[in-house]
């Protein structure tokens, strides 16, 4: 029971145990839902809040009407994966005690970047734009497309991973320089 | 497709034992996802190959005993898929978090997820949407889509479902028992500092003796 206890307040598990989990994640969502857990699509449903007046001058863009419509319109069931998500975060991260309110990532950031904060922020806006974008271009992002397509053997996760890691290894070779 | 009570609450369920593992996997935390494409922390590779192997064994056994069935997932599009993973790559080493960690990494009360990066998220889905009928988009959302753009590849291939999993499987415990034996690079100077940071802001314990073990 205490050793049980410890291995819940942990910060961090191995990979491979916490991957397990992962993996049994989808094989439940699948069998249970006949669903696969994905969250960018729920990040295009609340930006159609916005989006849908804004692009209703063009009755031929039905993107924000049928194929994303807004939240308050319709809740889906990958709404509810993300609310999940995140009370299944902050569970892990309260009995750890690991809660902390920090404006710039706590490992790492201030070393290569430096403490400002202003760029962390610029930088992380930045970057959900450019993740955003690619996750419409792509059909679905790390969760809906790279997992739940890999699980199921579907050819557009195996495009997809290894686009990800030819543009991520370029980026940080020239972000980080002679620090990569 | 209406939502029933019991399917709210398994999303729900399973959405929380993803978050769960997500942090514990340590996936909401800028340093991890930067340095899996820096080859110097290969713990995202690790968690989301594992992951996949338990999820490919456990989703085609079932399938092949008729316990369920395959959903359409994202159809096959090689412009789309390859091109948007690439421009999702540059926003995931810029960031640091993708969209389902970045939920996450708000849990830990990491302002600069939740702030700049929501928000983020959400403009780039409104200049997505309004740039969704424009001729390139289109043209990256169409461009080499197959026929069957939704076949996986078993069918493609035209091979037993649950072989071409197992064939699939043993390739994954192959590249986890390599990435378990191999180092991709030396460990450099930043990862002692990450090291000494974790120790400062009481996530670890005590620091590892180096040398034990190796």
């Amino acid at each position: 029971m205490k050793w049980l206890l410890k291995q819940l307040q942990r910060d961090l598990w191995s990979p491979e145990v916490a991957g397990i989990g992962l993996g049994l994640v989808y094989v439940l969502a699948l069998l249970l839902s006949q669903r696969a857990p994905g969250v960018s699509g729920t990040f295009f449903n609340i930006a159609a809040i916005v989006g849908k007046p804004l692009t209703a001058g063009d009755p031929a863009n039905q993107f924000f009407v049928t194929i994303f419509p807004p939240v308050t319109e319709t809740i889906g069931w990958q709404f509810w994966i993300v609310i999940g998500l995140f009370f299944g975060a902050l569970a892990s991260v309260l009995i750890g005690g690991h809660f902390k309110l920090t404006l710039i990532p706590v490992e790492q950031w201030r070393d290569v970047f430096g403490g400002a904060v202003w760029k962390r922020w610029v930088i992380a806006f930045i970057g959900g734009v450019i993740l955003q974008i690619g996750a419409g271009l792509a059909g679905g992002c790390t969760s809906g497309l790279a997992l739940a397509g890999g699980v199921q053997l579907s050819p557009a996760a195996f495009l997809f991973i290894p686009g990800i890691f030819i543009s991520g290894a370029i980026v940080q070779l020239l972000v980080y320089r002679d620090k990569y | 497709m209406a939502l029933s009570v019991p399917d709210v609450l398994t999303a729900l369920f399973l959405g929380f034992i993803f978050g769960w593992v997500l942090d514990k996997g340590g996936l909401n935390r800028y340093y991890k996802i930067a340095n899996v494409f820096r080859f110097t922390d290969l713990t995202v590779l690790r968690f989301m190959m594992t992951g996949m192997l338990v999820g490919m064994i456990g989703i085609f056994t079932l399938k092949h005993f008729g316990a369920l069935e395959l959903t359409a997932v994202t159809a096959t599009v090689l412009a789309g898929n390859l091109i948007g993973g690439m421009v999702f790559g540059v926003g995931m080493a810029l960031a640091g978090f993708c969209p389902g960690t970045c939920i996450t990494g708000i849990a830990r009360g990491q302002l600069d997820y939740l702030i700049p990066g929501l928000l983020g998220f959400l403009t780039g889905g409104v200049i997505f949407g309004a740039l969704y009928r424009t001729p390139l988009v289109q043209w990256l959302l169409t461009a080499g889509r197959p026929d069957l753009a939704y076949a996986k590849l078993p069918d493609i291939l035209g091979v037993d479902p649950l072989l071409l999993a197992l064939v699939f499987s043993e390739a994954i415990l192959l590249f986890l028992y390599v990435l378990g034996r191999t180092r991709l690079r030396r460990p450099d100077d930043l990862e002692k500092i990450v090291e000494r940071e974790r120790i400062e802001a009481g996530l670890e314990e005590r620091p590892q003796l180096q040398g034990v073990g190796d």
